[in-house]
């Protein structure tokens, strides 16, 4: 029943907003209320998977096993938890809530209707328990975001999402590839039956599968799922559709799907390795890992537009994440608090370079001086989130990277972690670069703060810096639960 | 009998699908790519009604029937649509030049005989055979996204590649299950919709589907 909460507010609001033409106000407000109802059931569910039990729902249809359609145990609860909560901030700090100006009407009906969308889907990738249903979720993303990165047309936003929907389409592509083959040897050793597609059968058949077909199935989904997530080579897409996304829905897009296309390499990471033993797909994210930090850190030295730094820092923290997943339980855990962290960091940034961009009109850096000035609240929440972003205490990356240098030592990797310690202090330094000459200079004459910087409109995101020093401080006794469940799910 | 019969019909319908991706690199005009997508889902279906004839599997009928009205109906209905509005622009120069790109299919095609052997070697279905043929139309289908410039082509490419992988699935496992298959036509259809949208922004905004024009985004 409470898949349902979770599951029914989006479509709603996204039907509301599809039926009221014009759009008015009140769709936006409802949208962002409804969001509650979706977080209120996220929590639910966490709670109940604290707990111990795995809610699941399904149809009692014959022969179709439909038994357990939907399925969430702790670490699908975790993923529901974090993106519920960035929608609700999201819906709540939306264009068309309050007064806004910057878009037509026509645009806000599409947002909501998107946004909303892109939301469900993101929400049914996770509770999927059919891996086929989890992929077409996925693929909806893709889909879903296409339409909304460029709600103003223009040369720039138009090649973002071309580049963005083909690269995605094709990436996706694979990992279905990937699965069908994975489906395959299922198919070549237990014969057809309905549900073979249930992680939960793939688990439980996964020893006895070809090692061989295995590791085929794997790098197709890697590649696959890995395009979705950003992972280096597959990342090229990322700052062009960051750079150029509305900000609502970069902020999604960086901290939500991210995690979701994450979760799906973690749910294959975990069949894969109960099919071949640890190592091969450790190895495969270790190297990957590896590359996408070094290509972030080439790219944030060389960065000119702040929305684009900002993406390479996500492909940054994607490598990180992915070196944590390839280091053992350990690792594993510290990759998901880490995968928590930035979900919180980077929705707070995009929401405030979303605000820069309006009053300075321009996302390039050398544009941006005297922000300490024009905007204090924005600017010191930005370079407060820039410094939680490069993983200094007290904020909560700086203990999940610290966890992850651990489970590195622990597992005599100390090249691996030097190179990785390296290349964070490169990124580190050209952020307090960037910053540096952001915040202090003079302000560009006709830069007028406006609306932009009053409390009221920045005071959901002081919630966000709080989460944020509470992480860096101690480890709620329900996440601490929840991570340490999902590990165990995921890396036995 | 039966079964080398399925086995050699199999094999030689994964071909004939195959060799469909693999002129597109030798075509240029675009009505030359709607034809050709056209005629390969046609064989496809076909493959699909042999597979579900000698495997015993009714839903592979329905799958069957659904991809014709898709991909053989729907699907070209719309790319003749937009090659009317901008069928005058050939593929006049791909980044890789035709007898490069026939030479480069050939390779993928071995590339994938090299990776399907594990799935060849567990493989005890009749129609194991046109495996690799699949996954070597995936790759023709890829490398056609990646090297033509027209936006266009590139939708072509995608949907090829997407006829791989439905040509996989046929093959290796007599269709998923319908529920999953359902929603992955649906994603198919959605995705193009999408895409074909954004060739007439592309169209509107740069007076040009030439999609190498798209590089203002640097740093």
């Amino acid at each position: 029943m409470t898949f349902f909460f979770l599951l029914l507010p989006p479509l709603v609001a996204s039907l509301l907003a599809f039926l009221v033409r014009p759009y008015r106000a009140f769709v936006g407000w409802a949208s962002a209320l409804l969001s509650l109802i979706s977080l209120g059931a996220a929590i639910t569910i966490a709670a109940q998977t604290i707990a111990g039990n795995v809610p699941t729902w399904g149809l009692t249809i014959d022969s179709l096993g439909l038994e357990d359609v939907l399925r969430a145990d702790s670490l699908s609860a975790l993923l529901m938890v974090c993106i519920t909560a960035v929608a609700a901030l999201t819906l709540f700090l939306s264009p068309g809530v309050g007064r806004e100006l910057r878009y037509t009407a026509p645009q806000l009906r599409r947002y909501q209707v998107f946004i909303n969308l892109f939301i469900a889907a993101m929400l049914l990738a996770v509770s999927a328990n059919n891996v086929g249903v989890m992929w077409i979720a996925v693929e909806a993303t893709t889909i879903f975001s296409a339409f909304l990165i460029p709600l103003t047309l223009s040369k720039t936003s138009i090649e973002a999402s071309w580049k963005y929907i083909l690269i995605s389409s094709v990436g996706i592509g694979l990992a279905f590839a990937g699965t069908v083959l994975a489906y395959f040897d299922f198919v070549a050793r237990s014969g057809r039956i309905e549900n073979a597609l249930n992680w939960t059968t793939l688990m439980a058949t996964a020893p006895s599968l070809h090692a061989e077909v295995i590791r085929l199935a794997f790098v197709f989904l890697l590649i696959g799922f890995g395009t979705k997530a950003g992972i280096a080579p597959m990342h090229t897409w990322k700052p062009d559709a960051y750079g150029e996304s509305p900000a609502p829905l970069g902020v999604l897009m960086s901290s939500s799907l991210f995690a979701v296309a994450t979760y799906t390499i973690v749910r294959w990471k975990a069949v894969a390795d109960a099919a071949l033993g640890r190592g091969y797909t450790d190895n495969l994210l270790l190297a990957l890992g590896l590359l996408s930090l070094l290509v972030a850190a080439f790219s944030v030295v060389l960065a000119t537009n702040y929305k684009r730094m900002l993406a390479y820092s996500s492909i940054e923290h994607t490598g990180l994440i992915c070196l944590g997943l390839g280091l053992g339980p350990l690792g594993a855990f510290a990759a998901l608090l880490h995968l928590v962290n930035h979900t919180a960091a980077k929705s707070l940034m995009f929401f405030l370079v979303g605000n820069i961009e309006q009053v300075y009109g321009s996302p390039l850096i050398e544009r941006v001086r005297g922000l300490s000035k024009v905007l204090p609240w924005t600017g010191g929440l930005f370079a407060a989130g820039l410094l939680a972003l490069i993983g200094l205490p007290p904020f909560g990356l700086f203990v999940s990277e610290f966890a992850l240098f651990r489970a590195g030592f622990a597992l005599n990797q100390p090249w691996l972690m030097g190179a990785t310690l390296v290349l964070l202090s490169v990124v580190f330094v050209s952020f307090i670069v960037h910053l540096n000459k952001m915040l202090y200079g003079p302000p560009p004459v006709g830069v007028i703060a406006g609306q932009v910087d009053r409390l009221w409109n920045i005071a959901p995101l002081l919630l966000v810096i709080g989460v944020l020093v509470v992480l860096g401080l101690t480890l709620p006794v329900p996440l601490a639960a929840l991570l340490e469940q999902s590990v165990e799910i995921i890396a036995k | 009998m039966n079964d080398i019969l399925f086995s050699q019909l199999s094999t030689f319908g994964s071909s004939v699908v195959l060799l469909f991706g693999i002129a597109l690199l030798w075509r240029k005009s675009l009505h030359a790519y709607t034809v050709v997508f056209q005629w390969q889902s046609v064989m496809l279906a076909g493959l699909l009604l042999v597979i579900g004839y000698f495997g015993h599997d009714v839903e592979l009928y329905f799958v069957a029937v659904i991809l014709f009205v898709l991909k053989v109906l729907i699907l070209p209905r719309y790319l003749g649509k937009l090659e009317q509005r901008f069928g005058g622009e050939r593929e006049s120069q791909p980044y890789v030049n035709v007898a490069t790109s026939l030479i480069a299919s050939g390779l993928l095609v071995l590339l994938a005989y090299a990776v399907t052997r594990p799935l060849v070697q567990v493989s005890s279905l009749p129609t194991r055979g046109g495996l690799p043929l699949a996954v070597g139309l995936i790759f023709v289908g890829l490398f056609v996204v990646i090297t033509r410039k027209k936006a266009l082509a590139q939708i072509v490419g995608f949907l090829v590649m997407e006829n791989g992988i439905a040509l996989l699935v046929a093959l290796g496992t007599y269709g998923i299950p319908l529920i999953v298959e359902l929603g992955v036509f649906l994603d198919v259809l959605m995705g193009f919709l999408v895409m074909q949208v954004f060739v007439y922004h592309i169209h509107g905004t740069f007076e040009s589907i030439d999609v190498d024009q798209l590089n203002e985004l640097r740093h």
